[in-house]
């Protein structure tokens, strides 16, 4: 029997599910391989049922949307992040746990009640429920999303990369930018799928694929002191897309570094 | 007391819905919900390094992110004093045109035509009319690879900066584009003559002429400018952008709502053909001559044919904007001069006038302020709405809840919707 897939959106740019749009070759041809049971941006006649795969976009910002995910996770078998947003939060989260959203939340709307919905600081989608596996990404690519889409509608545990951009960099052998060029690049610390290609075209990573596990980012810190940047510059340069896993892994770097 | 109620729009880029309260026949309320849970983006970016803005901004919005780039660098190069070389500018105007053409096809083929031919979806629509859906979907690829081949990437492409591009495209890649652009130009003139034969419903006609705004482009019909008109030959510069849009919130939407001098205005497509429809050229020219009439200024629904004559216009402008990209080597990327100031910046984005404002001290922002198409357009997309709904109560319910859903989907929102999802609740 064909797999039920669901796949939703919550708060972002909708680039993640783009991506899966823009791949229309590929799409009839993956997706005649499974039953697409609901993508209410690419189709219509969604139904709600039980999932064998669920695949989520966006953070949760919103209590609509964190009653919606538990929702959802209650009736899936297995529940996938994808994208920076889902998976650690993404540029929404960069100043988590700093204590000012309220202030935030004022200075864009000012103190006019918006009745709709009560808000409160962007999580990531395992802040809220169990997640089985993550496509990071900003945006994902279709690649690594067919991928793990493949793998998974046949019962195979999907292999991700988990090693950095700086190797994939590597592999093309580009000239190193945060070496050779004193640029702050933060391949070295950014999880790899993206095909290093801002790197390719000269332009450091700005680590929109979120932290590597493991990342060294004692050692980024260091370079980065040393090409001149502030402590706190850099340390909001590294939680631009990593949200709530960049929030932990920069937490003792002042401290100890500087 | 009945109530049409539209929870989850399906198709959409974002998250939104309508609820329209009739009384009898009479339309009590109209209201567009957007629930699309809140960023703070304007936020985020205080204290952000200048250089640092781009990295975030194009992330607003996965289907404009060119447009979200290109205002930002026009502001912040403003703001820093920065001038670039002339290919640069031809660079940027391609990769906006990429995003137009892209965002105008998938509106145009994919979201509203079943509408006018009265199908739920492309899908139940591709056994009749395939060669158009075929034509619609290859001039989509094609915007994704003009956006790929100036930016990087088909979504949030880091390569366009400050000052320049990271690299810049092989000859033979252009060629590539400029071969595809010629080889479209015919199908998609095919297309034109096919949908031009339509008729456009009237139902959801104003009385008056709507209120248009777009950038003035020049002597050429574009999507950059520095000034706006204004319907009614008025014209103001980018500057006042608070003036022209005087945002403010309303309790049932997370996007702002916008109004000049106290009335609803319209951005887009539809507003760029009616200031600048003389300004286009060619076959897009032709059939602005043939096509358009009074009906355009009074009904949004011709949206979808704005956006059709744009696609036109860009396939035929490409192959001459790359010959002239060819001429010029590739420059160096432009340092600024300076690291504090403050300036506006604006695009036609594919939905609208895109505003980008920053104030920045030493490099870092301490102001920012984007002011997006689609919150211009929300206000102008209610009172249609209200239009529609009384003409409609006026002859046959039947039907209603599609016709309201075409309303709104003309405007082409981040929140553009499907017919599939109503809900009507009676009281």
């Amino acid at each position: 029997m064909k797999k039920k897939i669901g796949i939703y959106g919550f708060t972002g740019c909708a680039g993640d599910q783009l991506t899966i749009i823009h791949s229309e070759d590929k799409l009839l041809t993956f997706f005649d391989k499974a039953e697409i049971v609901s993508f209410s941006m690419a189709k219509s006649n969604n139904k709600e049922c039980e999932l064998d795969i669920a695949f989520i976009e966006g953070s949760i910002t919103t209590e609509e949307q964190r009653k919606r995910i538990i929702e959802i996770r209650e009736r899936t078998n297995i529940l996938v992040p994808m994208g920076a947003c889902a998976c650690f939060g993404g540029i929404q989260s960069m100043k988590l746990g700093d204590g000012k959203y309220k202030e935030r939340y004022e200075k864009v709307y000012g103190k006019k009640k918006i009745t709709i919905d009560t808000t409160f600081e962007s999580q990531p989608i395992n802040a809220f429920v169990k997640v089985d596996f993550c496509i990071p990404g900003c945006p994902i690519s279709a690649r690594q999303f067919f991928s793990v889409f493949t793998k998974l509608i046949n019962d195979f545990r999907p292999v991700l990369y988990s090693f950095p951009v700086c190797t994939e960099c590597k592999w093309h052998e580009n000239l190193c930018l945060l070496i050779e060029k004193n640029l702050p690049c933060l391949g070295p610390i950014t999880r790899a799928g993206c095909g290093a290609i801002c790197l390719d075209h000269s332009i450091p990573c700005v680590g929109c694929w979120g932290p590597v596990d493991e990342a060294n980012v004692a050692y980024e810190f260091k370079l980065l002191i040393e090409q001149g940047f502030s402590p706190e510059a850099i340390i909001k340069k590294f939680r631009m897309f990593g949200g709530k896993v960049s929030q932990k892994l920069v937490k003792n770097l002042i401290g100890k570094y500087v | 007391m009945k109530k049409i109620k539209i929870d989850i729009l399906s198709r959409v880029e974002g998250h939104g819905g309508i609820l329209v309260t009739i009384d009898g026949n009479r339309v009590e309320e109209v209201k567009v919900n957007i629930y699309e849970g809140p960023r703070l983006i304007e936020q985020l970016l205080i204290g952000k390094d200048y250089k640092e803005c781009l990295n975030i901004v194009p992330r607003i919005c996965a289907i404009c992110t060119l447009s979200h780039r290109y205002a930002s660098i026009r502001a912040l190069e403003r703001a820093l004093g920065v001038s670039v070389k002339k290919k640069v500018l031809l660079m940027r105007d391609l990769m906006l045109l990429g995003e137009i053409i892209e965002s105008n096809a998938l509106h145009v083929f994919v979201l509203a035509l079943p509408d006018f031919f009265g199908f739920p979806s492309i899908t139940e629509m591709l056994q009749e009319h395939r060669e158009i859906i075929m034509t619609g979907l290859k001039i989509k690829e094609f915007g994704n690879l003009v956006m790929k081949t100036t930016s990087a990437r088909m979504i949030h492409g880091e390569n366009p900066i400050i000052g320049g591009f990271g690299k810049y495209p092989l000859n033979k890649e252009l060629n590539e584009i400029k071969r595809k652009a010629n080889e479209l130009v015919p199908m998609a003139v095919n297309a034109v003559e096919f949908l031009s034969s339509v008729k456009v419903p009237n139902f959801c006609e104003g009385k008056e002429k709507i209120t248009f705004m777009c950038l003035n482009s020049g002597e050429e019909f574009g999507f950059v400018g520095d000034t706006v008109l204004i319907s009614r030959g008025e014209e103001r510069n980018v500057d006042e952008y608070e003036n022209l849009t005087n945002e403010r919130v309303v309790s049932h939407s997370y996007a702002k709502r916008c109004t000049y001098k106290e009335k609803t205005f319209t951005v887009g497509a539809i507003a760029r053909v009616n200031l600048l429809g003389e300004r286009l050229k060619g076959e897009s020219f032709k059939y602005f001559k043939k096509m358009y009439n009074s009906r355009w200024e009074k009904n949004p629904l011709f949206n979808s044919y704005a956006q059709l004559l744009e696609i036109l216009f860009v396939l035929e402008k490409i192959p001459s904007l790359i010959d002239e990209i060819k001429r010029f080597k590739n420059p160096e990327i432009e340092i600024p001069e300076k690291v504090s100031g403050r300036a506006t910046g604006a695009v036609e984005a594919p939905r609208g006038t895109l505003y980008h404002h920053y104030d920045l001290e030493n490099g870092i922002i301490i102001k920012a302020y984007i002011i997006t198409p689609t919150d211009q357009n929300l206000d102008e997309m209610e009172r249609f709405l209200r239009i529609a709904a009384e003409n409609l109560l006026k002859k046959s319910k039947k039907d209603i809840d599609s016709k309201l859903e075409m309303v709104v989907r003309a405007y082409d929102p981040c929140i553009s919707c499907s017919a599939h999802l109503v809900k009507v609740v009676h009281k």
